[in-house]
Order: C-alpha cells, then structure tokens, then sequence
C-alpha cells in the first residue's frame, strides 16, 4: 500500500500524467495506435528545434541543426512537414518539405539556396538515411502502421512488447523488428532492427522524454548502428504544440521565404 | 681442437648420438606449434613509417581488404546485362551478405549501390541500382544505362565493355579470408545452378592470394622439401652406393633443418614465404660438409685400416676449411639481417644458425657414425668406392678438366674476364620489379582471375593519394577576430561568461563546432547587451567552420580533378575516384542532367548542400571512403591494372615530376598509400639493403680469406669464384629480362656461401698437397682426383636434388630451384676450371717447384711442360 503510494508521488512529483491502473491492453491494433499517436501526432501541429550529432565508429562527428514545423491533417492520418536547416553554415536555409500521406507515396521536396533550386524528391523508398545520419527519413516522418503486421509478445510492468513484420519484405532492409511501447505514455521507448540472420544490427532508444504541454515528447534519442558502429543522438529542443500553425506555412513558398515567426525560439 | 672434437667422437659415440637426438627432438616439438605469416605487409617493420602511414590511411577512410568476386560472361551479346545473369549476381550478393565476417555496409555490388536518376522535370530520385532481378530484357538493359552514367561505378562495379561485373567483398579480419572465400565459391556454384547463368566466376584480391598462398606454402614444405631431400638422398646413394654411409648426411640435414625450423618458431617468429624457405637453402649447406668428409673418407680408407684412425685424420684435414667455409657462409646469411626487412632478418640468422649447427653435427655426428659401423658394411664401401675410383664417369672426366685448365691458363682467364665484362653489362640492365600475385604460376586459378577481372575492369590493384591540408589560417584568423570582439565587449563591461574563455578552436579546428553550438545556446538566453557579441562571435566562427572544411572548397576539388587527370595520363592507371566524381554526378543530377552540368559547383555552399542530398542515400557512409568528416584529408583511389611494382613507381614518379612543375598550395600535402604502394616501399628497401649487406659480407669474407691463408692473393683467389659467380648469375637475370624480385635477392647470399666453400676447399688442399709433393703438376694431379670429385658430387647433389622445386607451385620456390642448380654450376666450373688456371699463372709465387728458383720458370717452360 504504501510502496504504491510513494510511487505515485513519484510520478506526479516528475511531471508525468497519471494513467488509471486500468488492465492492461490486449487488443495489439490498439497499441499500435496509440503508440503511432503518442509518437508521430502529439497536438494538432508543433514545432521543435532538433540537433543531430552524427558519430561515426571512428569517434568523428558532425553536425546537423534544424527547425522541424508539423500540421496534422488528422489525427493518427495525413500530415504536413517542413524542415529548417540552420547549420552547418553551409547547408544554412536548405529545407525540405514533406506532405505524407497514407494511402499513397508521400510528396517530398527540396530547397537548395546555393542553387535556388527546388527539387521534387521522387518516391523511392523511404529507408534512405536522412541527411546522412543513422536515422532514416522514415524513422522522422513515421512508418505507416499498416506496412506491418503486429504481434504482441509480451509485456512486463513497464512496456508491451511487439514483434513486427513487413506485409512487404521488398520494401524493407529488415527482416523484422522489436518495439518496447511505455505502457504509461504509449511512447515507443526502444526498437531494435533484425537481419535476415536474425541478427539485431540497428537500434533506437528514447534516453529523455518530457512532458511538454501535458504531451509526453521524447527529447532526446539514440539510433545506433550495431553492424557499421557509429551512432546518431538526437535532441529536440524548444517544443511546442498547438501553435496554430497556418496552413500557407507549408507551401512552396515557404521554401524560399522561410516563415521567421514560427522558427524563432519560444521565448521562455 | 678439431682432434679433440674427433676423438670425442669416435670415443663416446652413443654420447654423440643422445646429444643429436635430443637436440633435434627437443626442438623438434615447437614445430608443430607453428603460425603462418603471408601478409606482403610484413616485409616490412610494424612501426615503419609508410606502413603505419598506410594503415593510418585505411582506418581514416575506412578502407577494408576486399575479396574480389568478379563475373564473366562472353556469350551474351548484352554481357553482364542479361536477366540470368544479373540475377545470379543478385543471389550471390545476398548470400554473401550473410556470410559472417563481411562488413555488410560497405560491401559494393550491383543490388547494393544507389541510383541516382533524374524523374521527370524537377525531380530527382534515389533508388537501389538493383535491388531485385531484372524480370525482362529492357529492365536488364535499364541497368546498363543506370551503371554508365555513373563514373564512380562504370569500371569499377561494371566493365566497360559491359561483359563483366564485379563484388567488392570488404572482410573484418585477414584471417577470416579463406574461410570465407570458400564459403563464396560454395555460393556461386549453387546460385549458378539456380539462375542457370553460364557467366565464369573468378576471385582475386589481396586476401585470397594471401591465403592460397598460405596453402600452397604448407604444401611447399609438407612436399617438395622432403622430396628435395629424398633426391639428394638417392643421388649421395648413386656416389657412395653405401645406404648406412649415405644415411649420415641425411641425418644431419633433417637435425639441422628440424633444429633450426624449432627454433624459429619456438622463439615465437611466424613462418613468412622467407623462412619458410630455410629448409630449402639448410640442406644442401647441411650436405656439402659431409660429402666432403665422406668423399675423403671412401677415398682413404682401406680394409684392414682403423675406421676411428681413418675418419680422425680426414677430420683433421677438412676441419679447418670446413669451419672457415661454414663461418664465411653463415657470415653471408647474417649479413641479411642488415637488410630493413625484418622476414629477410629473420632467414638470415636462422640460416646463419642452421649452417653453424649443421657444420657442429658433421663434424661430431659424422665420425661417431663412422666408428659405428660394422667391418661388413665398411668393407662394402670400399667395394662400391674402389670401383668407381677406378671406372667412374667423374674419375675418367675430372683428370683432363684439370690438365686443360693449367693448359690453356692465359686463354681461359681472357674468357673469364671477358664473361666478367658481359656479366657486368647484364647486371646494369637488370629489371628491379616483384608483383606478389605473380608468385604464383600463371595457370593458377588466382593468376587465371587477376588476368581475366584486369582485362574487363580499369584495374583490381589498388593505391590511395592522400591529399591533406595542415594549414591552420582559418582557425589562428579566427582566434584573431574572436579576441578583438571579447576585448571589445570587456571594454564595453559586457560580460560574456564562459564563452569568452574559450576562443581557442584547436589546432585542426576540433573544437570548432562544439563552440558554434555552445554559442547558439548561449545567444537564446542572452539579455539584450550580450547579443550583439554573440552573434558577431558566431558570425566568425561560422566562416572559420566553413572555410576550414577544405575539401568542400571548389578550388580544392578542382585541384583533385588535376590530380586525377595527371594520373591517369600516367598510362598505368586504370582508372580514379575521389571526391568531385561524387559531386559532379549529383550536381548533374540536381540540374540539367545532362553532361554540361557535369562540373565542379561554383561555391562551397552548394558543394556542401549537394553533399547533403548525397548523403540522403542508402549509402551516406560511402562518402567517407572519399574525404574525412572534417574535410580536412581526401583520397584519391587509383585502379591499377597491374601489380607490378615498376608500373606503381612509374605513377609515383611521374606525379612527383608534375608536382614539381606544379608545387600543391602552401599547408597541403600528398603522401601515398596502398598495397601496390607498399610493396614498392618494401621491395625499394629489400634491394638498397640487399646490396648494401651482399657488399658488406664480401669485404667481411675476403678479410677472412686473407686471414685464413694468410696471403692477399689466396684470399683475393678466393674469392673469385664468388665473384664471378654471381655477377654472372646476375648477369644472365639482366639479359634475358628476368625481373629481379624478393627469391633472386636472397640468392645472392646463398652464391657467397657456397661458390667460397667450393674455392676453400681447393685452394686449402691444393696448398697442403703441394706441401708434401712440392710440385705443381703433382699437385694438381691429384687436385684433379678426390678433392676434384667431392666438389663435383657436391655440386651435382645439390643441384640436381632440388629438380623437384621445378615443378612446386609457386614461382618463387621454382625460381630458388633453376638459380640454385645454376650458382651451383656455375661456381663449381669456375672453381675447377678458373681456379687452376689462376693457380697456374701465379705457379711461380704460389705454388713453386721444390728445389726450383724463380728463374727456372718463364713462360716459355710453362707452355712446354704443359704441352706435353
């Protein structure tokens, strides 16, 4: 009795929402759903500054920094993206814009500012790296739920357990992979990649999740690349929800004009 | 001394024979322990500084030893492009990927590399090249067209006659490689069978040579050594036609050789294509001292006589040319270790140990054996011997090669002089030049696969030029900037807090982007005062980012493609790829696509941008095999058609002419890298040390010859069958254009030992012989009978016991055999036929008459005596 409710003091002393104790679920699609929303759908729209230290098994790193504005066009549904590079200096006001849509290929573009050129991102497949870290563009936009097929294998008293595999193993690298969802906050906390041989050569943990406007947001994550070593650390920063974003902030135009009132920081 | 040895001997036999028994036993049983070393790496030092340079190199660049898998189909009037054979090398692919060991990420292959294509108007896309089989002809021919507008590809994973395609396979560990490679040929057999494609598959890459060559080293040792030995064995058999006689040399060859192999490897040495040779170079050495024993002991033993008495007095008059012959030739070995080569190190002492040990069991296991025998089996060898004393081929034919050689004295030492000088010539034309893949025989399957892939593709071989930029003016001119803005705003009583501590980027900029990053923090919380400093700061620190990247500048890429275009003018360069071959094929793809956009972008903005988009691929890895993360370093990847070492100093010279002509910017450097650049650095040090220790040895040995005879013309006679031996031998590798490679270096050593034994023995007991005839003719005469033979047997045993070297399968230990056979020749015919000659001519001061005086002797009587 009172282990539980010291516990309980815990959480709410840290800030995060208190779930009821109700039973666990069981309905897999559920899970997948809902750790989809809580992952990829947090508010209406949002922005977030984002930070990349790509390491690679050498030790040697660089850097990535960007500005990422979201919109859903519904929840768990379509949605709309636009990322802001700031630096390095060089890459400084490239974007990429992205229209994601769930029954076909997304619509994905590029603004090169050396070039002043904008260039149409034909639909390849999405497991390309994105800007050359170890994450890939899928990993940052979401992978439709509905490639996969979800088996629940097991749960403990922190995360259901899933075991996932392409409906299409042609249009993934892996052979399958292992998803750890927070039972609390449905936020997928860790997913570990297997080969063909079965080996786990590709790994994402969430190391900090914060509850930003009553949404618990992973604030920083870790992909490692087990085969190739190397890692990639990503930080989100200044995270907001619910901005109102408009939705003429995610046309072409704002390739060139970048829309400075929702880049800017939030001021504390 | 060698009396006392003698009568231990023959007193204490069994002694002897426990001693012998336990040597070779003991040392025996590190054998089996034995590690084998075929790296070409290792000729040269660990810490030498072209190796470390290059190992640096690989680990910068995250280069990996590759198997080359590489397909051939000549029947298909589309080549590779066919949908069987595409999907062969589909399956094989993906097979490979599981094999465990290979480093999946950067393996290169059709259906593992990106595409990148233009998709209509203002769109472009990245896409696997080949991720699955062409279905049908016109997605197969799609791929043809894919493949040709990508340089980076074209020639490297494709031939450019379209009929061969190949697979890079990158492996963690060397060691892995033959089990690997044949996990490989398992693959391509069964995917073959499956895709009913007709295409001949061939491996190569240095990692499979390597451990083929590892085998065939084994085999070498496991067979021909012994078979070596078993020839010398039967032609002893032939001379002495006394099995139990016969039987002693070959106990002290196997001693020796077994004692110092155990040896070696017991203290730890791993067993390089160089020792692994010493059993080859120990036994006839091992041989020779008791044939000599052996040859004297058959001659004058007698039945009736005291076996102990006889072997005592032979012993007495060999053992000091035998000492001085083991000392001069293990002198010849030992110089080796002089050469920067430590495999060659390592050959040398062990040999020089292994002859030392050998002349110690002669002369102590010999005669214990001797005394050992029966009366029977003493007695049948004088049966055997009497009867070719008497009837011999080498008895009827030694006697009149002596009489033409005092004969003709003046006439033959004018041919030598003249062979000398034409040897001479020869050796000034000799080919300085070694290829490891040509260690083997060119029916070799791996021979057959280098020829085969180096036909199709620009080339398998490679070498890196590093290129790096030390200049630090983008950091120190920062530095600069950075403390005048604090210096301001310490004036203005701004205080900036820890960022104003810490303006100092590094030397190489390291520390660059972290303080980028901590500045942007810190501008967020700025107040109002401190922003203006912040922002100025970053401003700064941002050009100073931005220009340190080197090799993100456009006129460090346009130097790369003068570079690029200066090698590959070279002639012997296949092909390049580096770093603006990458961004030349995005730019083409981000604009036009077509080849007017082909080109170097304009500014550094736009080289990094379209970086990015590259590095938005499957493969964004792939850029660092081209430039490091700091762009501070690029490389630039040759493909050699050809191994050989000539053809990569050719490159390297005419790339240091134009640098000469066309100095790099000041704060850049250039430094090669590579095998086929390491075995240059290694074969360059073996011949500038092969020559250096082949010259120190012979002013060691003509020293000692000095000495030894205490005579300055013995000693200079002594050496002239050396000399011309191997001026000769050399000679001829110059003449007939054989490239002078790591066995033709090491033989040299092996000529300075043996053509001086030979010379020892004959002018030693042609001086003792002259003592008791007092007479030249005399002397000579009975020259011309044992001592004549021994030297011939032993020339004979020699070189005809290692024929079976003829037919090993690998070159090097086929080339040990001919010149072994040849150096034996050639020192023995100028030992028998030179030395008298000389002897001859210098009669009157060397060799007098007994009772005669100076004048007695002119030119005339020679000529008469001689003639008659």
């Amino acid at each position: 009795m009172k282990a539980d409710y010291v516990a309980s003091l815990a959480l709410v002393l840290i800030g995060l929402p208190l779930y009821s104790h109700a039973e666990d679920l069981t309905d897999v699609g559920e899970i997948v759903r809902r750790a989809n929303l809580a992952a990829y759908y947090a508010g209406a729209d949002g922005r977030s500054d984002a930070r990349m230290r790509i390491r690679d098994s050498q030790g040697r790193e660089q850097l990535r920094q960007f500005t990422i504005l979201r919109r859903d066009r519904e929840d768990g549904g379509d949605q709309d993206f636009m990322v802001f590079f700031s630096r390095p200096a060089d890459v400084r006001g490239m974007v990429f814009q992205v229209a994601k849509h769930l029954d076909r290929d997304d619509d994905r573009w590029l603004y090169l500012p050396g070039l002043d050129l904008v260039k149409r991102i034909s639909a390849g497949d999405k497991r390309t790296s994105f800007v050359g870290s170890h994450f890939f563009y899928e990993d940052v936009s979401g992978r439709n739920p509905s490639d996969d097929h979800h088996v629940l294998t097991g749960s403990d008293a922190q995360y259901y357990v899933l075991e996932n595999t392409p409906k299409d193993a042609a249009t993934a690298e892996f052979k399958s992979y292992t998803l750890w969802v927070d039972k609390q906050t449905f936020l997928p906390m860790k997913i570990e990649y297997a080969n063909e041989t079965g080996q786990i050569y590709r790994r994402v943990e969430a190391l900090e999740v914060k509850l930003i406007q009553g949404y618990p947001t992973v604030t920083r994550s870790r992909m490692d690349d087990l085969q190739g070593g190397g890692h990639t650390l990503l930080e989100f920063r200044y995270t907001s929800f619910d901005l109102g974003l408009p939705e003429d902030v995610f046309s072409e135009r704002s390739l060139r004009n970048p829309p400075r009132q929702w880049l800017q920081r939030p001021s504390k | 001394m060698a009396h006392w040895i003698a009568n231990l001997a023959t007193s204490r036999p069994k002694t002897v024979y426990l001693f012998v028994a336990l040597l070779t036993f003991g040392l025996g049983l590190q054998i089996p322990s034995i590690a084998i070393d075929t790296d070409p790496e290792n000729m040269l030092p660990d810490e030498q500084h072209d190796r470390v340079f290059h190992n640096e190199t690989k680990k910068e660049f995250g280069l990996y030893d590759a198997i080359v898998v590489g397909a051939v189909n000549n029947d298909d009037p589309d080549g590779i492009y066919n949908i069987r054979s595409l999907a062969a090398m589909q399956r094989v692919t993906q097979e490979i990927l599981k094999i465990d060991g290979v480093v999946r990420h950067d393996l290169m292959s059709l259906s593992v590399v990106d595409n990148v294509t233009q998709d209509g108007p203002g769109a472009i896309r990245f896409e696997w090249l080949m991720r699955k089989a062409p279905q049908t002809d016109a997605q197969a021919v799609a791929v043809r067209h894919a493949v040709e507008r990508l340089p980076l590809l074209m020639n490297t994973l494709v031939s450019g006659d379209g009929k061969a395609a190949a697979i890079y396979v990158p492996i963690t560990s060397k060691d892995q490689s033959y089990r690997i490679s044949r996990e490989i040929e398992q693959i391509i057999d069964r995917s073959l069978a499956e895709s009913g494609a007709t295409d001949s598959y061939h491996m190569t890459g240095l990692p499979v040579a390597e451990d083929t060559f590892g085998y065939e080293m084994f085999v070498q040792m496991g067979i021909s050594a012994p078979l070596a030995g078993l020839a010398i064995f039967l032609l002893m058999l032939l001379f002495f036609r006394n099995v139990t006689l016969v039987l002693a040399p070959m106990i002290v060859a196997m001693g020796t050789v077994i004692a110092a192999m155990g040896l070696l490897i017991g203290m730890g040495y791993t067993v390089h294509i160089m020792s692994s040779m010493i059993p080859i170079f120990l036994m006839p050495i091992a041989v020779v001292d008791s044939v000599h024993i052996l040859s004297e002991f058959a001659d004058t033993f007698s039945d009736g006589d005291d076996a102990g008495e006889t072997i005592r007095q032979v012993i007495g008059h060999l053992f000091r040319p035998m000492l001085f012959t083991s000392i001069t030739s293990t002198i010849g070995f030992l110089s080796l270790a002089m050469t920067p080569i430590p495999p060659v190190q390592v050959f040398g002492i062990f040999v020089g140990f292994g002859i030392m040990l050998a002349f110690l069991l002669t002369i102590v296991f010999v005669p214990a054996y001797v005394v050992r025998m029966s009366p029977a089996q003493l007695r049948s060898l004088r049966v055997s011997h009497d009867g070719e004393r008497t009837a011999g081929p080498l008895s009827r034919f030694l006697p009149p090669v002596g009489r033409f050689s005092t004969a003709n004295a003046v006439r033959l030492m004018v041919a030598f002089m003249i062979v000398f000088g034409v040897s001479i010539l020869g050796v000034t034309r000799i080919q300085i030049n070694d290829n490891p893949v040509n260690w083997f025989k060119s029916d070799h399957r791996i021979r057959v696969a280098d020829e085969a892939l180096n036909r199709h593709f620009a080339g398998t071989y490679d070498a890196f030029l590093v290129l790096q930029e030390h200049g630090q003016d983008a950091y120190k001119q920062f530095s600069v900037q950075a403390e005048t803005i604090l210096d301001r705003a310490r004036q203005d009583g701004v205080d900036l807090g820890s960022i104003g501590q810490q303006a100092d980027p590094g030397d190489r900029g390291e520390g660059i982007d972290a303080m980028v990053m901590a500045l942007d923090d810190a501008l967020f919380d700025a107040g109002d005062a401190e922003v203006p400093y912040l922002e100025e700061l970053l401003a700064v620190a941002e050009i100073a980012q931005s220009r340190g990247r080197y090799f993100q500048q456009p006129e460090a890429l346009r130097l790369i493609e003068t570079l690029q275009q200066v090698l590959a003018d070279s002639g012997h360069v296949g092909k390049t790829n580096a770093l603006p071959d990458l961004v030349k094929t995005i730019n083409r793809e981000l604009l036009s696509g077509t080849a007017t956009d082909y080109a170097i972008p304009a500014t550094a903005a736009v080289i990094a941008q379209n970086l990015l988009v590259f590095q938005s691929s499957h493969r964004p890895h792939d850029l660092w095999h081209m430039v490091t993360p700091d762009f501070r370093s690029a490389v630039i990847w040759l493909q050699l058609r050809s191994g050989d070492n000539q053809d990569m100093s050719e490159v390297v010279k005419q790339l240091d002419e134009y640098l000469a002509d066309h100095p790099l910017p000041a704060g850049l450097s250039s430094r090669w890298a590579g095998k086929t650049y390491i075995n240059v650095v290694w074969q360059d040090a073996m011949v500038a040390g092969m020559a250096k220790s082949l010259l120190g040895a012979f002013v060691v040995v003509l020293i000692m010859m000095i000495v030894l005879f205490r005579s300055f013309i013995y000693g200079v006679l002594a050496m002239l069958p050396l000399t011309i031996t191997i001026t000769l031998i050399y000679g001829l590798i110059g003449w007939i254009g054989k490239d002078y490679d790591m066995p033709i270096a090491v033989l040299s050593a092996l000529t300075l030992g043996l053509s001086v034994d030979f010379a020892i023995h004959f002018l030693e007991r042609a001086r003792a012989i002259h003592q008791e005839s007092g007479s030249f003719i005399l002397t000579m005469r009975q020259m011309f009978e044992e001592p004549a033979r021994a030297i011939t047997r032993n020339t004979i045993v020699v070189a005809v016991g290692f024929t079976p070297l003829l037919v090993a399968p690998l070159l090097p230990y086929v080339t040990v055999g001919v010149f072994l056979a040849g150096i034996m020749a050639v020192s023995a015919i100028v030992t028998l036929v030179l030395l008298p000659a000389m002897l001859s001519i210098l009669r009157n001061r060397l060799l007098p008459e007994a009772g005669a005086g100076p004048l007695a002797q002119t030119d005339h009587g020679l000529e008469v005596e001689h003639e008659s």
